[in-house]
């Protein structure tokens, strides 16, 4: 018993966690009572899908050992492409051959990434980089991109249709939880039995904790490495075109420079940049935090001209607290161990 | 293995240097007829020179900027001037000096810019000066590089016409705010500034959000959702948000309909005719505000031309554009010219624009 | 005599036209704990990777098990009852010690879905061949080296390994830990598996294995039993050169203690160290891995400073806070580890060399002295032998025994009067190491330099030090001459 509440002390979730609770209540407490509120609640779900999405797919390429930089553009590039390509067609039905679309992509764009990094051996960090400068090109050479203020109707009313509306029975505010809420939640399901249930999941984990002992072992590292960033190319594909749905337009470009704060996320929800290490739930604590920092200042009441600063302030005290109970833990044990040296005594 | 990719590499760059430097003389070949063209026909114009005019926008793909570049283009063709737009593929205020920086070394004759950030393009545009390129510039009053700058109108005046419309879809009366797109942006609030300032004296029961008086959008649409679900939410009185970017109102319009404050809440602003025909149609947006970034295009080229072949600018200007031909210099300033170009849009006239 | 379970025949390797090995041959019979020695770049790794299929050989002819093994992959090798255990264990620190048993097996029966029960009963099985004691859900990066050498045996052992090849196991691993291994290394050969043990330490050579093969620069320079095999035998095959050992004798020890310390201590580490060092002798330190007896090193070089004692220089107290604090002392300390800590690796030579002592090679006008850099840097290059074409060369470039030397040219360019070494020749092989020692017993023989020696290679500090101290538990539990005490005594003091 003991043991277990030392180890819920000892992860990284846990104090995500309770750093979530503490925001939560310190916003509750400044925006008199709004935060926990039904229709804010359903607000920050609403916030949390895309970020969320987008996560899983980065948190599957750190735990390898690398680093995806490109999948906004990736996600940008594929769902333009697909919308651009259903208003052409005047493609009138529903959400299906849309989606189907831009999975496929979504996934052949991955497999670019996958190749570089999984059969030539090239760095991620490096492959990713230029891999988002191509995308981009493409899409403004190719496709020439603009906004697309109309989106196909199919994805429009995917984009709105609603799950349940909450409503503030105070202030009579009503609150969406899209439909697409359910496809975050699979998206999360499907990704916890890949990465714990399947051994193609665990060679992930096994790559990014020594690739060489993964080969070793018998796990087909290049295949590894080519078919998770084909999936993580898909899982980037469906968040973007949940965006667009979502938005009712497509903007090829507001999606560029996400990737920060979602890594950032994942980093905070525990898992090692050097690759191996962290937890699905941390991953969507971590993004949770940050949407909901982002999504929250106006409520803390921090004014506009702050709220970078603060942002900024919580993702570092955010990681600062994970870091240094890895760093208590570590002395810890060696304070043990010399404690029961002295024990023995 | 390692060789081979060495190799592909090498002949990847290769291959698209040659690509660009292929497609830049292709264009340079065509200006060039062009302009032989040109010199006969509209000699008067340009005074035998072969002036190169570039502008340069906060970025290429928002529709507000493509339909600017639709109006160089235009005027490139009805007067042969060698004028042409050229922007990054996002807003980012580094990508933008480079550009510019980039067109400094190309050495062009005149840069026509809409800023993106002031306080940091302010001094490459004085790099552009000194190298003695015309600097033209676009929703820039505060800067200080410049030969001179065009505001389709005076701020003062638009952000009085933005509030004018607020007021109407609020019923004139209170609680609101003021959205922009950076707090960093020089015309987006000098909009606001004066839309708050004229609200106090002519709409005396509208009252602005003392706790939140100005919040950003980031020219996201997007960030301005979000950011008006969290306002209504927290300040239950909020009635109205006063929007200037052309993100602002679908944005804030968005939130509204979803949040169940129709004809509780308003919002108005920037915005483009087609991007907002439904939202106007539905009603959910009263009106929108607007002025044609196509002709502020062809004034600030027009403009470049006049300062290039030598011509006086005095008050009032007349660039022979429609809304720019009776232009006046703003109290107190030698370099910011000021026009009457504003239009209203709403569910009425909305389908009549043409883009 | 028996058919033997390994036999390698004229086995020839290079590597873009260098011959890394030339016509070796190696025989290993069933159950037998044969010994592969050899300094660094021999051409033992060469040939493992060769009998574990990493590797494809150029010529010669290759038998296991009587079936001769012509191409084959590592996959095939471990079919065959080949496993190779190397110096990283090649374990997943991020996973439990139950994936790192079951992954070979279920990946090699091809499994997609992971079953928790199915992993759990492979580790069991596993872990109770060698009776290993463990918790298979801890995660393999919280266990100690030697329990994960515990985990890569058992996994190895899961395939019916008949011969079982042990990359220079006990590196990291305290005596303790050593014994513990050795008695692993017995039931096995009880098992009839045999062992191909790669060491280049003596002791543990004549301790554990029946047989021995000896390599230097690619070629066999013997095979035999153990029992033909002494000291100083086993350093001529390995280097090719005589040593003539000579045990230090202190010469010329000045009257008063240069360095002494009262009572120091460091909570949790050491307690009430006192001792004295004159100049012209070597001290010798030893105690087993957590005596205490690294952190008094890096207390007395002001890296982890002491929390009560006092430190005295020629007789005078002194603080020592900073490193900086003592190498205005003159003390100097070479690292434990000569790759980290101790050489900029990436970085020249000469840079190293002089590092420790730029402040000193400025003009009166602050600017850096260039032509002193290059007579510094040419009288340390000359003085150590080291062995290189040129001092801008990236120090990454010398051996390991040449790396050793340049970090003690670094310190010596620092004038002091007090080197303090910690375990300085882990890892070093046995040729470099004889000229360290002799450059060590020069020094305090010479300069009158005082010489601390952190080791617990107990022929080491026997060889080199006029005295030595007893760690244990943080304490001193024994002092004596080296003329009066031997291993033996030592090692039960240590315990």
């Amino acid at each position: 018993m003991q043991k277990s509440i030392k180890k819920i002390f000892g992860r990284t979730e846990f104090y995500v966690f309770a750093l979530l609770v503490v925001l939560s209540v310190l916003i509750q407490f400044r925006s008199g009572g709004q935060f926990y509120t039904a229709n804010n609640l359903v607000d920050i779900a609403s916030a949390l899908i895309v970020p969320g999405i987008f996560a899983v797919g980065t948190f599957m390429v750190i735990v390898s050992g690398g680093f995806d930089v490109s999948f906004p553009a990736l996600a940008s590039l594929s769902v333009y492409a697909t919308t651009k390509f259903m208003l052409n067609i005047e493609y009138s039905g529903g959400i299906l051959l849309p989606l189907l679309m831009v999975m496929a992509i979504g996934a052949l764009l991955g497999a670019f990434n996958g190749f570089f990094v999984g059969y030539l051996n090239l760095n991620a960090m490096i492959v990713t980089l230029g891999a988002s400068s191509v995308f981009k090109g493409i899409m403004q050479g190719a496709l020439n991109s603009k906004q697309l203020a109309v989106i196909p109707e199919g994805m429009r009313s995917f984009g709105t249709s609603a799950l349940f509306t909450a409503t503030n029975s105070q202030s009579g505010l009503t609150s969406r939880m899209p439909m697409a809420f359910l496809v975050f939640v699979a998206v999360v399901i499907l990704a916890w039995f890949l990465l714990n249930r399947t051994y193609f999941g665990r060679g992930i984990y096994a790559l990014g904790g020594n690739p060489a002992s993964a080969k070793a072992a018998g796990f087909n590292v290049k295949r590894t490495k080519f078919i998770m960033f084909i999936l993580v190319g898909m899982i980037s594909a469906v968040a973007g075109f949940i965006r667009v749905c979502m938005m009712q337009q497509c903007h090829p470009t507001n999606m560029l420079g996400m990737e920060m704060n979602i890594i950032a996320g994942v980093v905070l929800g525990g898992a090692a940049i050097t690759g191996g290490a962290g937890t699905l739930l941390g991953c969507i604590l971590g993004t949770l935090l940050i949407v909901m920092v982002e999504n929250s200042m106006i409520l803390l009441g921090v004014p506009t001209t702050w709220k970078s600063v603060f942002v900024g302030a919580l993702i570092i005290i955010g990681t600062g607290v994970s870091a240094m109970q890895v760093l208590r833990a570590n002395r810890s044990t060696s304070r043990a161990r010399t404690m029961t040296k002295e024990g023995a005594k | 293995m390692k060789k081979l990719i060495a190799l592909l590499l090498a002949a990847t760059m290769v291959f698209s240097m040659a690509a660009c430097s292929s497609g830049e003389t292709a264009k340079d070949d065509t200006q060039d007829t062009s302009n032989t063209g040109d010199t006969t026909g509209t000699g008067e114009t340009t005074g035998g020179e072969d002036w190169e005019i570039v502008v340069v926008p906060k970025d290429s793909s928002n529709p507000w900027f493509v339909r600017m570049n639709v109006g160089v283009e235009e005027y490139a063709e009805e007067t042969g001037v060698n004028c042409y737009q050229k922007g990054t593929d996002q807003i980012d205020a580094t990508l933008q000096a480079q550009l510019v920086q980039d067109l400094i070394a190309q050495d062009v004759d005149a840069i026509c810019v809409v800023p993106v950030d002031i306080q940091s393009l302010d001094p490459i545009l004085k790099e552009a000066r000194d190298a003695g390129i015309v600097v033209i510039t676009h929703e820039g009053a505060d800067l200080q590089n410049v030969d001179y700058d065009i505001e389709a109108f005076s701020n003062a005046g638009y952000g009085q016409f933005i509030m004018d419309n607020l007021a109407a879809a609020m019923g004139e009366e209170g609680v609101y705010t003021t959205m922009v797109a950076s707090l960093t942006n020089g015309s987006h609030n000098e909009w606001a500034d004066a839309a708050v300032e004229y609200q106090k004296t002519a709409y005396p029961n509208m009252t602005l959000l003392e706790a939140q008086p100005r919040v950003e959008s980031n020219d996201n649409g997007d960030t301005a959702y979000n950011v008006a679900k969290e306002l209504f939410k927290t300040y239950p009185d909020l009635k109205g948000i006063m929007g200037t970017s052309s993100f602002d109102a679908p944005g804030v319009a968005r939130a509204i309909q979803e949040l169940g404050l129709r004809d509780k809440a308003f919002t108005t602003g920037t915005g483009m005719p087609a991007d907002n025909a439904a939202l106007l149609k539905d009603g959910i947006i009263k009106s929108l505000t607007l002025w044609d970034p196509a002709e502020a295009g062809k004034a600030m080229v027009s403009l470049a031309l006049k300062v290039l072949n030598g011509e006086e600018v005095a008050a009032p200007l007349d660039l022979g554009i429609e809304g720019y031909d009776a232009m006046t210099f703003r109290e107190g300033s030698t370099t910011v010219l000021e026009g009457q170009g504003w239009i209203t849009i709403d569910a009425e006239n909305v389908d009549s624009f043409g883009f | 005599m028996a058919q033997a379970l390994l036999k390698a025949t004229d086995i020839q390797k290079s590597f873009a036209g260098v011959q890394a090995l030339k016509n070796v041959s190696l025989e290993i019979m069933p159950g037998e704990i044969h010994c592969l020695a050899g300094e660094n770049g021999c051409g033992k790794s060469t040939l493992i990777k060769i009998i574990s299929g990493v590797y494809q050989r150029d010529g010669g002819t290759l038998e296991f098990d009587g079936k001769t093994m012509d191409k084959f992959t590592p996959i095939d090798a471990i079919t065959n009852g080949i496993q190779v255990i190397y110096q990283d264990f090649s374990v997943f620190p991020n996973l439990t010690v139950m994936e790192n048993l079951a992954f070979n097996t279920e990946l090699a029966a091809k499994r997609r879905i992971v079953s928790k029960k199915r992993m759990r009963q492979i580790a069991e099985e596993a872990v109770a061949k060698i009776n290993f004691q463990v918790d298979l859900d801890a995660l393999v990066g919280t266990l100690s080296v030697a329990e994960k050498q515990m985990v890569a045996i058992s996994r190895a052992l899961m395939f019916n390994a008949k011969l079982i090849i042990m990359d220079e196991p006990t590196t990291a691993l305290t005596k303790k830990e050593v014994q513990a291994l050795f008695d692993i290394i017995l039931k096995l050969k009880e098992q009839g598996i045999a062992i191909l043990f790669v060491s280049h330490k003596l002791d543990e050579v004549f301790e554990i294995s029946e047989r021995f093969t000896i390599f230097r620069s690619g070629e066999l320079v013997v095979t035999g039993s153990t029992k033909d095999l002494d000291d100083k035998k086993f350093t001529f095959y390995m280097t090719g050169r005589e040593f003539n050992d000579k045990t230090f004798v202190a010469e010329n020890l000045t009257e008063q203690p240069i360095l002494e310390t009262r009572n120091l201590t460091l909570d949790g580490h050491f307690q009430d160290i006192s001792l004295k060092l004159y100049g012209g002798e070597i001290l010798g330190i030893t105690g087993l891995l957590d005596s205490g007896r690294t952190e008094l090193a890096l207390s007395l070089f002001g890296i982890r400073p002491a929390n009560g004692g006092t430190i005295l220089r020629n007789g005078q107290e002194v603080s020592i806070k900073t490193p900086q604090d003592a190498m205005k002392q003159k003390i100097g300390l070479v690292p434990e580890d000569r790759l980290s800590e101790g050489l900029f690796l990436p970085q020249s030579i000469a840079d190293n060399i002089i590092i420790a002592e730029i402040e000193q090679l400025k003009t009166p006008m602050g600017i850096f002295d260039r032509k002193k850099r290059q007579e510094e840097v040419d009288h340390w290059v000359k003085e150590m032998a080291l062995a290189t074409p040129d001092a801008n060369n990236a120090s990454s470039t010398l051996s390991g025994g040449n790396q050793q030397r340049i970090v003690l040219a670094k310190w010596l360019a620092c004038h002091p009067e007090v080197l303090i070494l910690s375990g300085p020749t882990v890892g070093v092989d046995i040729g470099s190491k004889h000229d360290i020692h002799a450059i060590l017993q020069q020094l305090a023989r010479k300069t009158g330099m005082g010489i601390i020696i952190i080791s617990d290679d107990l022929p080491e500090v026997l060889e080199n030090c006029s005295r030595v101290l007893i760690l244990k538990d943080g304490r001193i539990v024994h002092e004596a001459s080296t003329q009066e005490i031997d291993e033996k005594t030592i090692v039960s003091y240590m315990m």
